[in-house]
């Protein structure tokens, strides 16, 4: 650990610590909050009897393939888009009209429509990732280099040969900024799914740890979603630099 | 890595087919209602009559008529409430056999929580309050605004919030509203935490019997699989007498279930286990919930449960 690092973690660290002493100096007794070394010991249970890594697998399940099928589906239309102006032109309104409806809100008619599991989890993740992914592959495509485009006329390309061979190459920096940050909406919304409806990973263990009475287990869990969603941050940024180097800062947000 | 893969992909799969098996899946918020049912599953009184069931924790109750309809459950445990408003909106589902029933026990651990600083002398003191429902239009505010209209308050006058059972006692602690509609274990732990003093107990007042919660499924699953019915309601008459007199086996199975610390459970008895239900006994919900307003079709008792 760097000095650096050491500084960082202080004042959190600080903050747990009080916390600690308030909680116990006071005996606190609530159905929300639990000091941090309960916590710790509901983390470490929850490990002993596998129940959070089950969550977790169930969770991260959904969250990539609903991520995987949202990404397919945003790729092809956003480059589709980016090519022809004309279909994006007519898919213009479609596509604003669907877009700002929050994926949240389509839960009471996918339950219905497909019932708890992976299924209703996996298409409600799926929408969410579609548009950020389509929006900001539409705009890489159409910010290509002209020069590249001309090369591909000049060597004749067929259409597929061109998107394969220049447009998704040059394109994929950007195309993989969007990725990551559909990878980060996909957590989110898989753990809202789970917290409003469908019975089972880690949003469902805040549910049930909440009902069953355990503030300590359902912070544990919470902690652990946190320290999930920062290892797929970290995965990701790691994957992009080695992948793309510089060519990943173009437009990224770092 | 790809031997991590596989394995994620195998036991995802193995959970996937798990769940289509032919198992009857009973789904049921986190209390005691569903007792006879974790008692039937923990003493081997369903397999006894030949069921395989396996019971599904649901968060909120109204998603339960949903998960039936999207038959992610065959079976469910709504509120009366619950039920009437589904059925209410068209959705087609019937009442198959009772789990429990308001009695003087049960009635006696349902009270309006008030918290310190205010007093409560009688129903109309409510007028003005904030007053915090586990769920607007559910079991606890039906019944807490059917006793405001007997004592001759109007329930309009009452500012109704939902606040969800385990954030009451923090929310009547910060004084986020005046008065929470609960029941136990709540109302002991609130007391003893000097958080503020029961208000009233309208539920001992309106001394009703009718049922709090009931299995149901959708007619169609109902209409194919009478003979599963009629095993599923002898195991609950088996296990409704172990959850009424053996309070030590009847908590164990809500503890396994609910996930709730064993001494919490035990400190509070279970509602009374029923079995049996008749139509009638829809007939007083229906009326109340008619006269507030709930349901827009008129529903016929005789149709909603099976016979």
């Amino acid at each position: 650990m760097t000095a650096g690092s050491a500084k960082a973690l202080a004042l959190p660290l600080a903050v747990l610590a009080t916390f600690e002493l308030w909680a116990r100096a006071t005996h606190l007794q609530s159905d929300s909050l639990a000091p941090p070394s309960d916590i710790v010991v509901a983390l470490f249970g929850a490990f002993a009897d596998l129940s959070i890594l089950a969550a977790t697998r169930d969770t991260l399940f959904s969250a990539f393939a609903g991520l995987a099928i949202g990404t397919i589906i945003g790729l092809a239309f956003g480059i589709a888009f980016g090519i022809s102006d004309t279909l994006n032109r007519l898919m213009e309104v479609t596509v604003e009209a669907i877009r700002p409806i929050p994926s949240i809100a389509l839960l009471p008619i996918a339950l219905i429509a497909l019932g708890f599991g992976y299924r209703m989890e996996i298409v409600i993740v799926a929408f969410a990732c579609v548009w950020p992914i389509l929006i900001l592959s539409r705009a890489a495509v159409r910010s290509i280099e002209p020069r590249l485009m001309e090369v591909a006329r000049a060597l004749r390309l067929p259409p597929a040969q061109r998107v394969w061979k220049i447009i998704i190459p040059a394109a994929l920096p950007r195309i993989f900024v969007a990725f990551r940050l559909s990878a980060g909406i996909a957590l989110i919304v898989a753990v809202t799914v789970e917290i409003a409806i469908n019975p089972l990973g880690l949003g469902a263990g805040i549910m049930l740890a909440q009902q069953a009475l355990r503030p300590d287990l359902m912070l544990a869990y919470l902690v652990w979603i946190g320290a999930i969603g920062y290892a797929l941050n970290v995965l990701l940024v790691v994957a992009q630099n080695r992948l793309f180097g510089r060519a990943a800062l173009s437009g990224a947000d770092r | 890595m790809k031997k991590v893969l596989t394995a994620l992909l195998l036991s995802v799969a193995l959970t996937g087919t798990a769940m289509a098996q032919a198992k009857i899946q009973v789904g049921c918020t986190a209390t005691s209602d569903c007792a006879s049912a974790m008692v039937a599953i923990d003493e081997g009184i369903f397999k006894k009559h030949g069921l395989e069931v396996e019971m599904t924790p649901i968060g909120i109750n109204s998603n339960i008529p949903a998960a039936i309809l999207s038959n992610s459950i065959q079976i469910g445990g709504p509120t009366s409430t619950v039920f009437l408003q589904a059925v209410d909106g068209g959705l087609d589902l019937v009442a198959i056999a009772g789990a429990t029933v308001m009695n003087p026990v049960s009635n006696g651990n349902i009270t309006a929580f008030v918290r310190n600083g205010i007093t409560i002398k009688e129903p109309k003191d409510f007028v003005g309050k904030k007053v915090g429902a586990p769920g607007l239009n559910a079991f606890l505010h039906v019944l807490f605004v059917k006793w405001l209209v007997e004592k001759g308050v109007d329930p309009k006058g009452v500012n109704f919030v939902e606040v969800t059972f385990p954030t009451m006692a923090d929310i009547i602690k910060s004084g986020g509203v005046d008065a929470v509609l609960t029941a136990e274990p709540f109302v002991t732990r609130m007391t003893n935490a000097g958080l503020g003093s029961v208000g009233a107990r309208y539920a001992v007042e309106l001394a009703r019997t009718d049922p709090i919660i009931f299995y149901a499924a959708s007619r169609e699953w109902a209409d194919k699989n009478a003979a599963a019915i009629k095993k599923f309601r002898e195991a609950l008459a088996e296990s409704a007498v172990i959850v009424n007199g053996d309070r030590e086996k009847a908590s164990n199975s809500i503890a396994k279930f609910t996930k709730q610390p064993i001494e919490l459970v035990k400190a509070t008895p279970p509602n009374q286990s029923e079995p049996a239900l008749k139509p009638e006994q829809l007939a007083w919900w229906i009326e109340v919930m008619s006269t507030q307003k709930m349901l827009q079709s008129k529903l016929d008792p005789s149709k909603l449960v099976l016979k």
